[in-house]
């Protein structure tokens, strides 16, 4: 992509506060239409992911991320970048690793601000089904995001505990299960630091 | 896999107050210290391992130390921890391995902002002979100095440290450990290598955002014959500027500085050190980066509060005129920001498609030409 424009290529572009959203979003935007995820970025505790596609599977992956965000937080800005210039990829700050093991199994996002609500939740999910941290991501602003991996049920009773345990808290954000989650998803989200994938 | 007892978890608002719970928990009971964490705005945690009585005691210490020198967010014990799940924990990579054994009492400095901490660090130096350890930030712009030696010295330079900082800004926290526990250190700031600098005076001016510093700065340079030594970025949005030289050169740059920081950005502090001790301008001023050719071309900086914003900018600006993009900054991973170059009139019609296309996808803060600028500015700006 040296120098020159994306011709006929546009790269989508959301943003919500905390990572969950932006996970969820990245989730529905590449199951809307054939797009690539390019990475995240990361900014006073709000996140963007970055997808890259013609014009019009962007534009499609746009609306179904950024409704897919919404079910979790209140604010989300999406935005196409139709022919991009160069410049444009170098905020990206997290690419994907194309190394990182993408398992199969479902994803558990629990995000709350304080990181140790986060110690106490992993644990008492972790006894509670058989599920595995995947990821920890902190993104500033005090926001965690605990990423978690296994059976479809197990991680629908292991955030349903997690959740019970720090749901009422005035730093709990929210929580969400991805049943099938798209293997990109993992691999953008899971790099900078995982040594981890799950093994169930 | 062995299976350890319990592990507590202290979380505070502010380093000192950290520090603190951390040589509590450690006196308190036959505990471990196994990580840190800090998760930005100034929310740090520590994590400790041990028999589930002695982590019950240890965090029942650690909360009363953290309640005295600070805010407390939680303190609590995990009983039979899936340590598993907590190997890879990002708390693992936390704490520095301690070398040799340091003795004598550990005095730490906490302020908002940087310009108060580094008042303090010079009248501390000045004050009673301790040394200067590292300083570090923690987010939501608080920021602490470690400060080393014999426990009458440490108390004396913390008081006189407490006071001229608190007459530049916000003194957060100041804490003495007469004896503190093995195992502190590594939590600390390691202090970076640097030669003493002397000078007639320092300047530091101090604005959220790193547009406010580059107009800042670059009135600065253009005002006397100062000498930009960095651009310190301490969380929270801001960016410090410091410049030493002689002491009538300091006061007109910081005047003019000033005035162009309020222009341009938002104004946090601007205050002199008048015959500053010269370990403390190596400490907070020394390795700045490396210069960069600017060809006598203009600067134009955009900066937001959100990524999307500034990458339609960048977009635009680069689409929109004839400029170049060159690098991008984070100030204090809070505001980001972007730079072009080019000829004077590319630059502004840049920023202005660029500042429109901000507001649309997020909340523009500066968009901010510099028409000329010096090549001793040129040679201390952190973007990349």
């Amino acid at each position: 992509m040296a120098g020159g424009r994306l011709m006929g290529k546009a790269i989508g572009m959301i943003e919500v506060e905390g990572v969950a959203g932006t996970v969820l979003a990245a989730d529905a935007a590449c199951k809307a239409a054939e797009v690539e995820l390019l990475g995240w970025e990361s900014i006073g505790g709000r996140t963007a992911v970055f997808f890259g596609g013609s014009v019009a599977a962007v534009a499609a992956s746009l609306q179904e991320g950024e409704e897919a965000a919404g079910e979790v937080v209140e604010e989300v800005v999406a935005a196409p970048l139709n022919q991009p210039v160069a410049a444009c990829r170098d905020f990206i700050s997290f690419p994907p690793d194309g190394g990182l093991e993408a398992s199969p199994g479902a994803l558990g996002l629990m995000e709350a601000r304080g990181y140790g609500a986060h110690v106490r939740s992993i644990d008492v999910m972790a006894k509670a089904a058989a599920v595995r941290v995947f990821r920890v991501l902190s993104v500033h602003d005090r926001v965690v995001c605990t990423l978690i991996q296994g059976n479809v049920g197990a991680v629908q009773e292991a955030i349903a505990v997690g959740r019970e345990l720090i749901g009422s808290s005035p730093y709990f954000r929210c929580s969400a299960v991805i049943p099938k989650p798209e293997p990109q998803v993992l691999q953008v989200f899971g790099q900078a630091g995982s040594r981890r994938s799950w093994r169930g | 896999m062995a299976r350890i007892g319990a592990l507590g978890i202290v979380e505070t608002r502010g380093m000192a107050a950290l520090t603190a719970a951390s040589d509590s928990m450690l006196k308190a009971a036959d505990v471990r210290l196994c990580g840190r964490h800090g998760i930005g705005s100034g929310w740090v945690a520590v994590v400790v391992s041990g028999e589930v009585a002695a982590v019950q005691v240890a965090v029942g210490a650690g909360r009363l130390a953290a309640e005295r020198y600070g805010e407390l967010v939680e303190a609590e014990v995990v009983v039979r921890p899936q340590m598993e799940e907590m190997e890879d924990m990002p708390h693992g990579e936390g704490v520095a391995a301690v070398s040799g054994d340091s003795s004598g009492a550990l005095g730490m400095l906490e302020t908002r902002t940087l310009a108060p901490l580094i008042q303090g660090a010079d009248a501390m130096v000045k004050a009673a002979a301790v040394e200067l350890g590292g300083w570090s930030s923690i987010g939501g712009a608080l920021v602490h100095l470690v400060v080393r030696g014999e426990v009458v010295a440490v108390r004396t330079a913390l008081e006189a440290g407490r006071g001229a900082a608190a007459g530049t800004g916000e003194v957060y926290a100041a804490l003495t450990i007469p004896r503190p526990a093995a195992g502190v250190e590594g939590l600390l700031p390691a202090a970076m290598p640097g030669e003493p600098i002397e000078a007639g005076a320092l300047g530091i001016l101090e604005t959220v955002g790193y547009a406010g510093a580059v107009g800042g700065g670059d009135a600065m340079v253009k005002t006397s014959p100062v000498e930009i030594l960095r651009l310190s970025g301490a969380s929270g949005g801001r960016i410090a500027v410091l410049a030493h030289g002689r002491l009538d050169a300091v006061q007109a740059a910081m005047e003019a500085g000033a005035s162009a920081a309020r222009r341009s950005g938002e104004l946090d502090n601007a205050c002199i050190i008048s015959r500053p001790a010269p370990e403390v301008i190596s400490r907070f001023g020394g390795a700045g980066p490396a210069s960069r050719a600017s060809g006598g071309q203009a600067l134009g900086l955009i900066e937001t509060r959100t990524t999307v914003g500034l990458v339609k900018a960048v977009d635009q600006m680069v689409k929109a005129s004839q400029v170049e993009f060159e690098g991008r900054y984070k100030a204090g991973y809070f505001l980001t920001a972007a730079v072009v170059r080019g000829d004077v009139g590319a630059v502004r019609s840049a920023l202005d498609a660029g500042a429109e296309a901000a507001r649309r996808y997020g909340e523009l803060v500066a968009a901010q030409l510099i028409a000329n600028p010096q090549a001793d500015l040129e040679g201390r700006l952190p973007h990349r």
